[in-house]
């Protein structure tokens, strides 16, 4: 009886042991959604969304479905070519986070195709540049290698505090140059936060 | 007795700053015409839908073939909400077209305000669309 009773005791303290160690358990949620965590001092996932949104919908409504973009590229697609994007905040971003969402609508609209071949500190795909360099040497044939437009941008912070709450304002700019240099497009997403000390981050 | 006037006002006035409301002008005929769209309605939060509501819905397509739609919106009550909203576009077969701008939005609105919020399809096969309005969820 005792024993049983030392039996049940050590299976319950084990189970109540290992209950203890258990991690939360993490909820799914739709990025897409408004249910994502926000903050002030830093750019949540919320704010990539609203900046990229904002961007390409002004790309598309002012450059692509206004028709006025030139192209060179195959099946009378723009070629483009992402140029620096200057990160004046002071956290450490990566700045794909908004430009990768402009890549992937711009394709997505069938008149745009990205060169990965190009780009400041070396290609984003070093395998495609190789091929490309191949291509052009064995090949009479002349492969396009201007990109038509490059895309440019800076994110700036502001931050601002009165009494217990704190601001932080993140202005997105994205400019796009033509290869003779000239910007034919530009837009600024400024995004507000406030929020009581406590809920800072810094 | 005559000190209770500034008394008064200053109470008046108190109780105007605790909620702002907007006052807007415009011309009584504007020169535009819009190309309103015909839309049906499911609503399933009543509390949002008193606040915030649609007074109406416009397409239009550019030359390149996208869909650009806006939506007037008008907050019915005389204090400050904040909203989020999200645009779902479909081709002709009624295929919902996900893209980076499938994303909610959030906004704020004064108190009598009236906004238009817009959209733009993804690319020339989104035929239609759908608008979305959450209650904000912080």
């Amino acid at each position: 009886m005792n024993r049983l009773l030392s039996t049940s005791l050590v299976a319950a303290a084990s189970a109540a042991l290992f209950a203890g160690c258990a991690t939360p358990q993490a909820t799914y949620v739709d990025p897409n959604s408004n249910r994502t965590l926000s903050n002030v001092g830093q750019i949540n996932i919320q704010d990539w969304n609203m900046a990229s949104e904002a961007m390409i919908n002004s790309l598309i409504e002012k450059q692509v479905n206004a028709g006025k973009l030139k192209a060179s590229g195959p099946d009378g697609k723009s070629i483009l070519a992402i140029s620096r994007i200057v990160n004046s905040t002071g956290a450490q971003i990566d700045t794909d986070m908004i430009v990768k969402k402009i890549r992937v609508a711009l394709l997505g609209t069938g008149k745009v195709v990205a060169d990965i071949t190009a780009g400041l500190g070396g290609a984003e795909d070093p395998l495609a540049a190789e091929a490309k360099r191949e291509q052009e040497f064995l090949s009479t044939k002349k492969v396009a290698t201007r990109p038509d437009y490059t895309l440019s941008g800076k994110i700036i912070e502001n931050r601002a505090a009165q009494g217990n709450l704190r601001e932080s304002t993140y202005v997105f700019q994205m400019s796009l140059a033509t290869s003779d240099g000239l910007a034919v497009w530009e837009e600024e997403k400024t995004i507000s936060k406030q929020g009581k000390k406590s809920a800072v981050s810094w | 007795m005559k000190n209770i006037f500034p008394l008064v006002a200053a109470v008046i006035g108190l109780a105007g700053a605790g909620c702002n409301t907007v006052n807007t002008t415009e011309t009584a005929q504007p020169s535009y015409q819009r190309n309103m769209v015909a839309e049906k309605r499911v609503i399933t939060d009543s509390s949002l839908a008193r606040k915030v509501q649609v007074l109406g819905v416009n397409a239009t397509e550019g030359p390149g073939g996208f869909l650009k739609v806006q939506a007037e919106l008008q907050n019915t009550t005389r204090s400050l909400h904040r909203f989020s909203y999200k645009w779902e576009w479909f081709d002709q077969s009624g295929n919902l077209l996900e893209g980076p701008t499938s994303v909610a939005i959030t906004r704020q609105i004064e108190g009598k305000e009236s906004m238009f919020i817009s959209g733009i399809a993804p690319n020339p096969a989104a035929k239609d669309f759908r608008l979305k309005l959450y209650e904000n969820a912080k």
